[in-house]
């Protein structure tokens, strides 16, 4: 899993967590509004100085939340100052149209309402933004009580508007504090598992190449760590035409296995280039011509289309001439050289592995060696 | 190395008489070496050279032009439509070998296209089979061909460029033709088809129709095979 995938799984959990609060903010602010407030406005109906406005008031905080719900769960962008705006404009003509004495029942539903809405238009903003939505309720409702109250019980009434600010404001600020932890937590858990998970792959990226090193170094053990052993102990002669031939052959292998690990454009031309280098450092002339674009080819796909040309082409000793027909889905590789090299079999053929088919022939004038890649 | 013989015995050019050629390349050595390349075949007669087509052209009429497709650094490929386009047959021959370059080579209307490289036999079978407007596909032609991967190219069948595949890989007709188990006969054959298929396509010229006639009296194509063919052939002669 790569640590891209990693980040954005990190956000899914971030979100998923994130959507108890939204929901619980949703579900306060509607159940607050049907439960508390509708029994409200009912009870009061024949008291409120302008009835109507009651009711008017009423439909447009629902119409808020639903905004508000929309932008929380859909992420519709809602003009959010204006909003706010409409509840504090409802929250003041409730609390005017609110008879005196009546300040602190359910008839005076919006002060004590607006900051659950307000909440549903501001909860991922900062908490800052809600406490001052708060104040300026309160600051409105201290206007309704010292309007409203007599002299004989102002202190009284003081004291109970300071007990109701304190219990409407303190828990919407608490829930929006309470998300805002959760967020942070969730976040750090996700980015803190997204770099585990890059340091693994990391881990395992390196010890995979890690293997594939050994692996050419187990090919290059096997082509030259003999034949140099051999060649140290004086059981190989440098004169003998066969050992010059194996010579030639783990030069070639060596050169192609250092040339299969550069970051190229073109890594089977690359790597063919590399095989035609040490066969012309041998006094070769070899034609490498290359006619088409080449796909993207897998390294082992590329060691089988180059590999068996590169074993004939280190015994060639006249000319030699590559081709490689490139087409999306088809790779040609081809290696005619006079008939002075190779092993000396007529004609053999086989697919390796079903994915790119070598085959060989030497007759009287040519050994000609072909490997050929079709996407399956 | 060998260059097609196949083609070999054929009667090239009118009556008998000898193939004229003129050479136009802006290297007096290179000039020098296809002169006399040419010169040493009893069948051909070098009638005019120069480092210029105009000059060279108003010295007298030649079968063939071998015009090197980069003179005095620049890519001569208008002349070439020029002078196709007015029925001169034009072999192209350049250093400059790569796919892109030939093929536009080919839409010009040449009659042929020869890499530098590809030495004399090559060259003397192409001027030949030039004159006598019949398809000559050396190697590195073939190469550009099986390569094509333009969305105007011509569909060319299974057989067709598997022989064009293994002729560009081996330039060796017998080994081919052991290869796909046919006779080299039947390799030139297809070879040469898909030739012929790239003359039908791309713009017209008086060159490549008198490919595509010639084609259809030695029973290479069938004039339906052609589409929008209109026959250049004299009107006489019946198809094989």
């Amino acid at each position: 899993m790569s640590a891209e995938r990693l980040r954005v799984a990190g956000a899914a959990v971030v979100a998923t967590a994130d959507r108890g609060g939204r929901i619980a903010a949703v579900a306060i602010a509607f159940g607050w509004h049907l439960a508390v407030n509708v029994p409200g406005i009912v009870g009061g109906w024949s008291d409120y100085r302008v009835a109507w406005a009651a009711l008017a008031g009423w439909v447009l905080f629902a119409l808020v939340g639903v905004l508000g719900t929309a932008r929380l769960f859909y992420g519709f962008a809602v003009p959010v100052a204006p909003l706010l705006t409409v509840l504090l404009i409802v929250d003041a003509l409730i609390i005017a149209i609110t008879p005196g004495g009546q300040f602190f029942t359910g008839m005076n539903w919006a002060w004590g309402t607006v900051g659950w809405f307000a909440l549903l238009l501001l909860y991922d903003k900062r908490v800052s933004a809600l406490v001052a939505v708060l104040l300026a309720n309160a600051a409105l409702g201290l206007v309704g009580v010292l309007a409203a109250s007599g002299e004989a019980n102002g202190a009284v009434d003081l004291s109970r508007f300071v007990m109701y600010v304190y219990g409407t404001g303190v828990l919407p600020i608490v829930l929006v504090v309470a998300t805002t932890v959760l967020r942070g937590t969730a976040q750090e858990a996700a980015a803190s598992e997204a770099k585990r998970a890059a340091l693994e792959s990391e881990r395992l990226g390196a010890a995979h190449a890690q293997r594939e090193r050994q692996e050419r170094l187990g090919i290059v053990s096997e082509a030259a760590g003999a034949l140099l052993h051999d060649l140290a102990t004086g059981r190989a002669d440098p004169a003998d035409a066969d050992v010059q031939r194996a010579c030639a052959l783990a030069a070639a292998q060596l050169r192609r296995l250092i040339a299969e690990s550069d970051d190229v454009p073109d890594p089977l031309l690359h790597e063919l280039r590399a095989c035609v280098d040490v066969a012309e450092r041998q006094g070769v002339p070899v034609d490498l011509i290359a006619v088409g674009e080449l796909p993207e080819l897998d390294v082992a796909i590329r060691r089988r289309l180059a590999e068996p040309l590169a074993a004939t082409l280190a015994t060639a000793r006249d000319w030699a001439r590559v081709t490689v027909v490139a087409q999306p889905d088809e790779v040609v590789v081809s290696l005619t050289t006079p008939a002075t090299a190779g092993p000396a079999k007529e004609s053999h053929s086989w697919a390796m592995d079903g994915v790119v088919d070598y085959w060989y022939e030497r007759d009287e004038e040519l050994v000609w060696t072909q490997t050929r890649w079709r996407a399956a | 190395m060998d260059a097609d013989t196949v083609a070999g015995g054929m009667t090239y050019g009118s009556g008998g008489a000898r193939t004229s050629v003129a050479i136009v390349d802006d290297h007096p050595v290179v000039l020098e070496g296809v002169r006399s390349w040419l010169a040493a075949d009893p069948r051909l007669e070098v009638v005019a050279t120069g480092d210029n087509v105009d000059a060279v052209l108003s010295a007298g009429p030649a079968d063939v032009i071998l015009l090197d497709l980069r003179l005095h650094g620049r890519m001569a490929i208008d002349k070439v439509s020029e002078l196709s386009a007015a029925g001169q047959r034009v072999v192209v021959y350049s250093e400059h070998h790569e796919a892109s370059t030939i093929l536009a080579v080919l839409d010009a209307g040449a009659v042929a296209f020869l890499a530098k490289h590809e030495g004399r036999d090559h060259c003397v079978e192409t001027v030949l089979a030039a004159a006598a407007d019949r398809p000559y596909v050396p190697p590195s032609l073939a190469g550009a061909m099986v390569g094509d991967r333009r969305s105007s190219r011509p569909a060319l069948s299974d057989k067709e460029r598997e022989a064009l595949l293994l002729w560009f890989q081996s330039m060796s007709k017998a080994s081919v033709a052991k290869r796909m188990q046919i006779s080299e006969h039947t390799v030139k054959q297809y070879v040469d088809r898909a030739r012929i298929k790239y003359a039908r396509a791309g713009r017209p010229a008086a060159t490549k129709s008198a490919l595509l006639a010639r084609a259809i009296e030695d029973g290479l194509i069938r004039p339906e095979e052609i589409g929008t063919y209109r026959s250049y052939a004299s009107p006489d002669r019946p198809l094989p």
